[in-house]
């Protein structure tokens, strides 16, 4: 082929070239045909029913309506400034975050110590407690919600058991409370914390606490400069991820909160579902998103650069 | 150290039971004979499960519940598993950012989500239809069977595949007698999880149903925020018996604690 191109005539060269070149491009794509073919459908569905739905609301954000009439709509940041200058938009988001947080200190102080012990048991204890610590996040958040309800009602067995105890609990407002908030969500986040923290402590070598031992260290003086430090990466993920769940969460509040508890969410699903205000719903979304991402972006960032630094490697 | 290592099995403890109570709780208090719902509970009856039967909205919840779960792992299952061999068998350009489009519907909150949904679907005339609330389901389910069959494909041997290419056997042949019995458990798994991901899930189908057509997660949801009654209890057990019996079986396919932890890292 070669020897034919080099030394034929031009009018074979240029017959020849054009078939060469289309036959290589032909089977540079040939082979991302079954590819495509088998991804098709599944990019249709989510380019079709997720990416182009988010981008849309995003535009309707921008956009300035009277209810559901686009027609004579104009583009402005009014959604937006709405809400940076509304007090009750902003206590929202404030309450939001501040119920958040709550959730991020309850849920790692009560998963620390389960992950501790995942992580110095037996392998088949450790399957175990997976099992147990897991499970509940397969079963429907409103049932689980329904059980702190029953224990939480005005003469439910918390508050019996305080009364009991000889102290007035009628003063104590659990349900329809932040506090009942905080239970109800910490409880159904509080596995995803003791597997992110779990999976972290599995990583650390077991000989560094032994060396410290034999250094003279005490058990206590090893947890706190060796376990602690090196664990940080999973209680970092597992705070973002209580947190981020946290903040967008609507079911929880709405059942064990209320309209005492007016979390974000629940003010957007309002406004969207009774008060049909999209374009506004639409933009309290992308607020929930953005101040979400934000507030996780400045944690991870300053815990990167923190004294511990080498352990986000 | 002895003392802290009491400690420690201690909270352990009570964080597992912390996890746990609310199901501890539901399923006694639905045997109560009281006609309001409490625990510990009042006598012993199974009146609240005879009168579940009586109430045609939560049977007609139930099986629409089932419904939904059943074609939104089938969808999930089917598009999620080509996918996801796709993306493990061909060099594509840009897979880790394909891999992340795709399965970003899990990072997305689903409120944010379901308002998405609800404003793109009036329009298109899915608003509270059946098709609307499988699309939604479908979106909610996919990602997860692309992790698992993705994870599944990892250590996959494809000489295996070329082995029966060079025996003769077509590709088809050769995905029916090689490459799916190889994946069954992921996409098993696949299956189990997305089912009971749509069986549960409340808040994006908040805003897909219509009045006549809910499943049974929002007819509990809406009958604790009304009125409520030992129903829910005993509606509530039920759900949670089920649960549990499916996450059984996924325990024994694939284990439950890494599904999880994996799922959502």
């Amino acid at each position: 082929m070669e020897a034919v191109r080099r030394n034929g005539s031009p009018e074979v060269n240029r017959s020849m070239e054009p078939h060469i070149t289309s036959q290589k491009k032909y089977r540079r794509y040939n082979k991302y045909i079954p590819a495509l073919l088998l991804l098709l459908p599944l990019l249709l569905l989510i380019i079709g029913f997720f990416i182009v739905p988010m981008l849309y609301i995003l535009y309707l954000s921008f956009i300035q309506t009277d209810g559901l009439d686009t027609s004579n709509a104009s583009y402005s940041l009014m959604n937006y400034t709405r809400f940076f200058t509304d007090s009750y938009y902003l206590s929202s988001l404030w309450l939001t975050i501040k119920i958040s947080l709550y959730c991020v200190i309850v849920s790692l102080l009560l998963a620390y110590p389960v992950a501790l012990t995942m992580s110095k048991c037996t392998p088949r204890v450790r399957g175990y407690i997976a099992l147990l610590v897991a499970s509940p996040l397969l079963i429907s958040i409103v049932v689980r919600n329904f059980g702190w309800f029953l224990l939480l009602l005005p003469n439910g067995m918390i508050h019996r058991t305080i009364g009991s105890l000889g102290i007035d609990s009628s003063s104590l407002r659990l349900l329809f409370s932040e506090t009942g908030v905080v239970i109800g969500l910490s409880n159904s986040f509080l596995p995803f914390m003791i597997l992110a923290i779990a999976t972290s402590l599995y990583n650390i070598d077991p000989s560094l606490e032994k060396a410290s031992a034999i250094l003279g260290a005490s058990p206590l003086r090893s947890f706190f400069s060796i376990t602690l430090p090196l664990s940080l990466p999973g209680v970092v993920s597992g705070s973002v991820l209580v947190f981020s769940l946290s903040m967008s969460s609507y079911v929880t509040p709405a059942l064990m909160g209320g309209a005492n508890v007016p979390v974000l969410p629940v003010v957007a699903y309002d406004q969207m579902i009774n008060l049909m205000q999209w374009t506004y719903g639409s933009a309290m979304s992308y607020v929930l998103l953005g101040v979400t991402l934000f507030l996780v972006t400045v944690f991870t960032r300053s815990m990167e650069r923190s004294r511990f630094k080498e352990v986000f490697r | 150290m002895r003392i802290g290592r009491n400690i420690r099995l201690l909270v352990t403890g009570l964080s597992l039971l912390y996890i746990l109570i609310p199901m501890l709780v539901t399923i006694p208090a639905s045997f109560t004979s009281a006609s309001y719902p409490s625990f510990p509970p009042e006598g012993l009856s199974f009146q609240w499960y005879t009168k579940l039967l009586d109430r045609p909205e939560f049977i007609e919840a139930f099986f629409n519940s089932v419904k939904f779960a059943l074609l939104a792992s089938f969808f999930g299952v089917l598009f999620g598993t080509l996918g996801a061999i796709a993306i493990a068998k061909y060099e594509i350009p840009g897979k880790s950012f394909l891999v992340s489009v795709l399965t970003a519907p899990l990072t997305v909150p689903q409120l944010v989500l379901g308002v998405a949904l609800l404003i793109y679907f009036t329009p298109l005339m899915l608003a509270g239809t059946q098709t609307g609330l499988l699309i939604a389901h479908i979106i909610i389910c996919v990602p997860y069977v692309i992790r698992f069959v993705l994870t599944g494909l990892s250590g996959f041997d494809y000489t295996l595949e070329r082995a029966a290419m060079i025996l003769g056997a077509n590709p088809l042949k050769v995905f029916w007698r090689i490459t799916l019995p190889l994946i069954r458990p992921a996409i098993l798994s696949g299956a189990l999880f997305s089912f009971l991901i749509s069986f549960d899930n409340v808040t994006v189908s908040l805003f897909m149903v219509s009045s006549g057509m809910r499943t049974l997660p929002l007819e509990i949801f809406s009958n604790m925020q009304d009125a409520y009654s030992p129903i829910v209890a005993s509606v509530s057990s039920v759900v949670i018996i089920i649960s549990v019996l499916l996450i059984l079986i996924l325990e024994k396919l694939h284990g439950v604690g890494r599904l999880v932890g994996g799922a959502h890292e």
